[in-house]
């Protein structure tokens, strides 16, 4: 449904999105998760045609995205992350104007719209003027303006972000709803739980390169030794992250407040002799624990950067 | 034909708000009261005091009102146009339209028809006020649907110029301000470059001929064609076709040169056709500017 293959794009000197490369397949909720500034909205703006790309490819659905954006927009339906709506204008009117805009009017259309907003749960609200609903309320309604046309892919830009844990928990409901129906849908977030839960597939972004991409089955699995490693001090922290910082095998540190989490590709031998080499360099140990894996501690791990503050 | 989404769109929201009211309201009112002056001027003023009442001079009450609405044309199309995209833009309402099946320049076109609509809507609405000018007679429906014809065109003109500025800038101040600039331009900055041009030439003429100089009008050359984009002077040449005898337009572009008589005589069909090609070409570029995968007009340096 959608393939990206080594899509690079620069804003001036700054690389957004370094040979990023992306499948979905058809009927897949693929998760696409990154840190802030990792560059989720500017491939999704790519992928919408809102965007030109530097070099690389993007196909959807069979549709090259840079020479026939067009068709590329009949097959996309877009949620941005921040969007606005018309003043004056009802909830269903809103609605018609973009049927409209795809040739359907009159019954038809209005037949269609309330059908949409039944299923993003606006039944009843297509009277009330749009820049009068609340925050959910609106992103539901524009959730329901991005299917008018029937997209093959919806690309939806944090549609949970700013709701409150109730708006949050409708918007999942609504795309598990459009997920049964068959939809193949793109779905971003800067939060890994918020997306692990309705995703089929996830891919994790950073610096505008994917780190990691599959199901959230093969993710988990995948990872063998490479929960981290966290461990907390009472004294002698910065001895010990010396030492770190020594051992090949010690791949990312991460320092929070009060612990330290290393990613660290070794047996059990090999973490006996750092934990001693720690202990030898004066520092005081009080917990060194490998993490229960968690699909959260993973994208920590993946995201935190070679070596960086974490305040909590 | 189907309507055009955007411009249905448009009139729907514009009919609502408070502000159409507001300027039907305002526009209507300032022609009322120009219309009362003319009027009194004609009637009261001239009869208390020279007894009569000068039956050629009532022509005047059709300038007077056709001047006072052309102006209010130029001043309310800025308004109309110049929050066109850039308004959308900042309610964050353009990206999804360019996310749709709509291509830039028919989002262009949907903006440009609604507040020419909009401003025949105006011009319809003041009917009333301009047919004061029939309860007397000296003009015909023709000249009024010239009238209307100069309306529409200026609209258009004046429009393209205000939506090309939105879609230029991210802010609608920015574009209203830059619309009306340009406004000023078209009306009196050239003037202004003809007066400086002709101050040059006059200068020059000074020179070259001594102390004892023989009058002659210096002359702007083909410079003097600017005013052709100019509405002012478009809507001038238009009443002197109507109720004048064209002298004063020659006497007019003396100031300034000569203006061969072919043209003089078609000059306000030259001018109306020029500032429609003007408008095409900044529609073009707007439709241009807005579409989010366009090359870029200049390219950057390439760093190999
Ligand atoms: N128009 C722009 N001009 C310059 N830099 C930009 C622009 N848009 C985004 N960026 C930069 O590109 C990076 C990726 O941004 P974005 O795709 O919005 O990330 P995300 O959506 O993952 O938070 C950020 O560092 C951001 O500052
Ligand atoms: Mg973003």
């Amino acid at each position: 449904m959608l393939l990206i293959k080594n899509l690079t794009k620069k804003y001036g000197k700054f690389t957004a999105l370094d040979n990023l490369n992306m499948e979905i397949k058809k009927g897949e909720i693929f998760g696409f998760v990154g840190p802030n500034g990792a560059g989720k909205t500017t491939t999704m703006r790519i992928v919408s045609g809102l965007l030109k790309t530097d070099s690389g490819t993007v196909n959807v659905d069979g549709v090259d995205a840079g020479t026939n954006p067009g068709e590329l927009k009949s097959k996309i339906g877009y949620m941005p992350d921040f969007f606005g709506v018309y003043d004056n204008l009802k909830a269903l009117e809103y609605m018609e104007f973009y049927a409209s805009i795809y040739g359907i009017t009159g019954n038809k259309a209005k037949q269609l719209c309330l059908e949409l907003m039944d299923l993003v749960q606006l039944t009843d609200q297509g009277d009330s003027y749009v820049d009068e609903m609340s925050r959910g309320m609106k992103q539901r309604l524009c959730l329901a303006r991005s299917l008018v046309h029937n997209p093959r892919l919806l690309v939806l830009d944090e549609p949970a972000s700013g709701l409150d844990p109730r708006a949050r928990l409708e918007m999942k409901d609504i795309l598990k709803e459009l997920h049964n129906k068959g939809k193949t849908i793109l779905i971003s977030s800067h939060i890994l739980p918020e997306l692990a839960q309705m995703c089929t597939n996830i891919g994790i972004i950073e610096k505008g390169k994917m780190v990691v991409s599959g199901t959230v089955e093969e993710i988990l699995s995948a990872r063998g030794t490479a929960s981290p490693i966290v461990m907390k001090f009472t004294a002698g922290q910065d001895r010990a992250v010396e030492v770190l910082k020594q051992n090949s095998l010690v791949q990312n540190i991460t320092i929070r407040d009060n612990s330290i989490s290393i990613l660290f590709k070794g047996n059990e031998t090999e973490e006996a002799d750092i934990l001693a080499a720690m202990i030898q360099s004066g520092a005081m140990l009080s917990s060194f624990t490998r993490e229960e894996s968690s699909l959260e501690s993973l994208f920590m791990q993946i995201t935190a950067g070679e070596e960086q503050e974490v305040s909590e | 034909m189907r309507f055009n989404p955007v411009y249905r769109k448009e009139l729907k929201i514009s009919i609502r708000s408070i502000r159409t009211a507001i300027i039907l309201l305002g526009y209507n009112g300032i022609l009322a009261l120009f219309g009362l002056f003319a009027f009194y001027v004609t009637f009261e003023y001239d009869s208390r005091y020279g007894g009569t009442v000068d039956y050629a001079s009532i022509l005047r009450i059709y300038a007077i009102i056709t001047v006072a609405e052309f102006g209010l044309v130029l001043f309310t199309v800025p308004a109309l146009t110049a929050a066109s995209i850039s308004g959308e833009r900042e309610r964050q309402t353009l990206e999804i339209l360019l996310t749709t099946k709509l291509t830039p320049l028919q989002i262009i076109l949907g903006k440009l028809a609604s507040s020419i609509s909009m401003m025949i809507f105006l011009a319809f609405s003041s009917l009333p006020i301009l047919a004061i000018v029939f309860t007397i007679g000296g003009v015909t429906l023709r000249d009024f649907a010239e009238f209307m014809l100069l309306i529409v065109v200026t609209a258009v003109f004046i429009g393209s110029v205000g939506i090309f500025f939105s879609t230029l800038f991210k802010k609608t101040t920015s574009a209203t301000v830059s619309t009306y600039g340009v406004l000023l331009v078209l009306g009196l900055g050239t003037l202004a470059v003809l007066w400086a041009i002709r101050l040059i030439i006059q200068i020059k003429m000074k020179k070259f001929s001594g102390d004892v100089m023989p009058y002659q009008t210096p002359d702007a050359g083909n410079w003097i064609l600017i005013l052709l984009i100019n509405p002012a002077v478009t809507y001038f040449s238009m009443m002197e076709d109507q109720i004048g005898t064209g002298s004063r337009l020659t006497s007019f572009f003396g100031n300034f040169g000569t203006v061969s008589m072919e043209i003089q005589k078609y000059w306000f069909f030259i001018s109306v056709f020029l500032q429609l090609g003007v408008s095409a070409f900044l529609l073009g570029i707007s439709a241009r500017l807005l579409n989010p995968l366009r090359n870029r007009f200049y390219r950057k340096k390439k760093s190999s």
